[in-house]
């Protein structure tokens, strides 16, 4: 389904620079040609409104277009969550990745992603009464971070630490905050003869087995991803488990 | 009336237009800054296509048996611009070129240079032969035009400073030191005749330093301390004014201190890259150029290091 997912995406991005954007305004405070469209694929036909209570933070420049820090932060928001799906307008590969905060956790998410080019980020959340708010944000690249191969496909070392993963626990103010490195390629298989090959799942759970957050990931996520999480009350119990395409899964007490 | 305003104010925008269409040039503007010889000293900004990547300090040393050149600057253009004023002071011919690192700004003018040797460490040499075109590429979207025909022209002789550690060129002793702090392999040259240091990237005077290539800043720092101890009265940095008083080595190693002492304690309570960027930057710093740019790029560079370090 994801796989065809994808392609729909490629298609329909090739559609969309033919039918001229300029047809409609659109709201977008960015104005981007492809909005109307992505905002139909991640939200559908759907009333949706553009909030600046969820901050997306992006450096002013990608100055390595394969390791893009994007910070989504939507704790400003009194209403509960259902889901958060981020995604690059303008990348081969839009979604980059979906978040479900469950339990226990403040939605503050960061992470590293690949860009291709210059293009806005967009952080849609769902409030469990069905509204959707998006906080967008404006990234500035030269690109290529797509199409260039990861870093580990040139050396073997990830073949004999494939899913290693290092954890640490902060002490934020009020909050506890969990940062933690996976070893994986995270192959776009948008690269000549490397197929695609990448983390789709992740999960952070309590001593029950029972879910604090889900992900679902997509390729655009850099290689050896290091992730942060906020949660009110860390504990030793927590575990973090993750699958790739492949079905390889990991787990790991944090 | 109004209409005769107006179509003169397009006529002149029109003109304006194509005067600053038609003619690139970089007006460098030799420095005098001992005897014999002579700083070309860029602008403390960032590449733009109003610039053309003169952000860079080039410099010459007319000796008795010719030229000795410090680095040829970010474009075929930069560097016959460079021989034209090197002539306009001059009838002796170039004899040494020097490449300090393989940073684009420094290595890009070659091309002027093709009559001569051109010197450089061998590991800049490789460095240049991997990632040159890579660069001259990325100078082309940042700066535009000022670029043409500009392409890769590698050094020609590898320095090997164990055998060659000096060399005198006319009455002009000249001593070379390899560091590493800046770009894996810098070369900085010492004009003992006149007590001139060309320190090369390892030193940035009132412009932020660059990292995306240093090994780590704590190489960086004691390729510093080392270079405090040496014998010179004048040092030219590689971006930024002449220094006779010792300042720019001081705010260096400030700065850096400052800087991995910043991303240390970043990573040890957690920060995101995100967060770091936006952290405060000490407002001593304050009249350095560019220091919140270069400081978002250091962090680019090097905070996944210090996030690792901290895991
Ligand atoms: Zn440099």
């Amino acid at each position: 389904m994801r796989f065809i997912n994808v392609i729909l995406c490629r298609v329909t991005l090739l559609l969309c620079f033919v039918v001229s954007p300029a047809l409609h305004a659109s709201d977008d405070p960015l104005q981007s040609p492809m909005w109307d469209y992505l905002r139909n694929v991640f939200l559908g036909d759907t009333p949706y409104q553009f909030d600046d209570r969820i901050v997306v933070s992006v450096p002013p420049f990608a100055e390595d277009p394969t390791q893009v820090p994007v910070t989504v932060d939507a704790t400003g928001l009194s209403e509960k969550i259902e889901k958060i799906v981020v995604w690059a307008d303008l990348n081969p590969i839009q979604h980059i990745y979906t978040y479900y905060p469950l339990k226990d956790v403040k939605p503050n998410v960061s992470l590293r992603i690949k860009v291709q080019q210059a293009t806005p980020i967009r952080a849609a959340v769902l409030t469990k009464k069905g509204h959707w708010l998006i906080g967008t944000s404006y990234l500035d690249a030269a690109g290529g971070g797509c199409t260039t191969p990861s870093v580990a496909n040139a050396s073997p070392y990830w073949e004999s630490h494939l899913g290693e993963i290092s954890a640490k626990k902060f002490q934020r103010e009020a909050f506890g905050r969990y940062k933690f490195k996976v070893v994986h390629p995270m192959d776009t298989g948008l690269v000549d003869a490397i197929p695609e090959f990448y983390l789709q799942q992740l999960e952070l759970r309590d001593a029950q087995g029972d879910a604090l957050v889900k992900m679902d990931l997509s390729q655009p996520v850099s290689e050896n991803p290091v992730f942060s999480f906020d949660v009110t009350q860390p504990s030793a119990q927590h575990r973090l488990w993750l699958r790739d395409n492949n079905g390889n899964e990991f787990e790991q007490p944090l | 009336m109004k209409k005769i305003q107006c179509l003169l104010c397009f006529l002149l925008v029109g003109l304006s237009y194509s005067v600053f269409a038609a003619k690139l040039s970089y007006l460098l503007e030799p420095q005098k800054i001992a005897d014999d010889t002579w700083l070309l000293q860029g602008k403390l900004e960032d590449f733009t296509r109003k610039n053309g990547g003169n952000i860079v300090n080039t410099a010459f040393i007319v000796t008795e048996d010719g030229v000795v050149v410090f680095d040829t600057g970010p474009s075929k253009r930069y560097g016959e611009a460079m021989r034209q004023v090197i002539s306009s002071i001059t009838d002796k011919p170039v004899v040494h070129v020097f490449n300090s690192h393989h940073h684009p700004d420094h290595f890009l003018g070659n091309q002027a240079f093709n009559d001569t040797k051109i010197w450089a460490l061998p590991e800049t040499g490789k460095l240049i032969a991997q990632h040159g075109n890579a660069f001259a590429e990325n100078m082309y979207r940042l700066v535009g035009d000022w670029m043409r025909s500009t392409e890769v022209q590698l050094p020609t002789e590898p320095l090997d400073i164990a055998a060659v550690p000096l060399m005198a060129v006319g009455k002009h002793h000249f001593r070379f030191f390899k560091m590493v702090g800046h770009s894996g392999a810098d070369l900085l040259m010492l004009d003992e005749t006149t007590g001139v240091l060309f320190a090369s990237d390892i030193v940035f005077y009132q412009r932020a330093l660059t990292t995306p290539h240093t090994p780590s800043l704590s190489v960086w720092i004691e390729n510093l301390e080392q270079l405090k101890n040496w014998q010179y009265n004048t040092i030219v940095p590689g971006h930024g004014p002449v220094d006779t008083t010792g300042l720019a080595v001081e705010q260096m190693i400030d700065y850096l201190h400052w800087l991995d002492n910043t991303l240390t304690a970043a990573a040890s309570q957690g920060l995101s890259m995100n967060e770091v960027m936006a952290l405060p930057i000490d407002e001593r710093f304050s009249g350095i150029s560019l220091t919140r740019s270069e400081f978002v790029r250091s962090v680019f560079h090097l905070y996944s290091r210090y996030e690792e370090a901290s895991f």
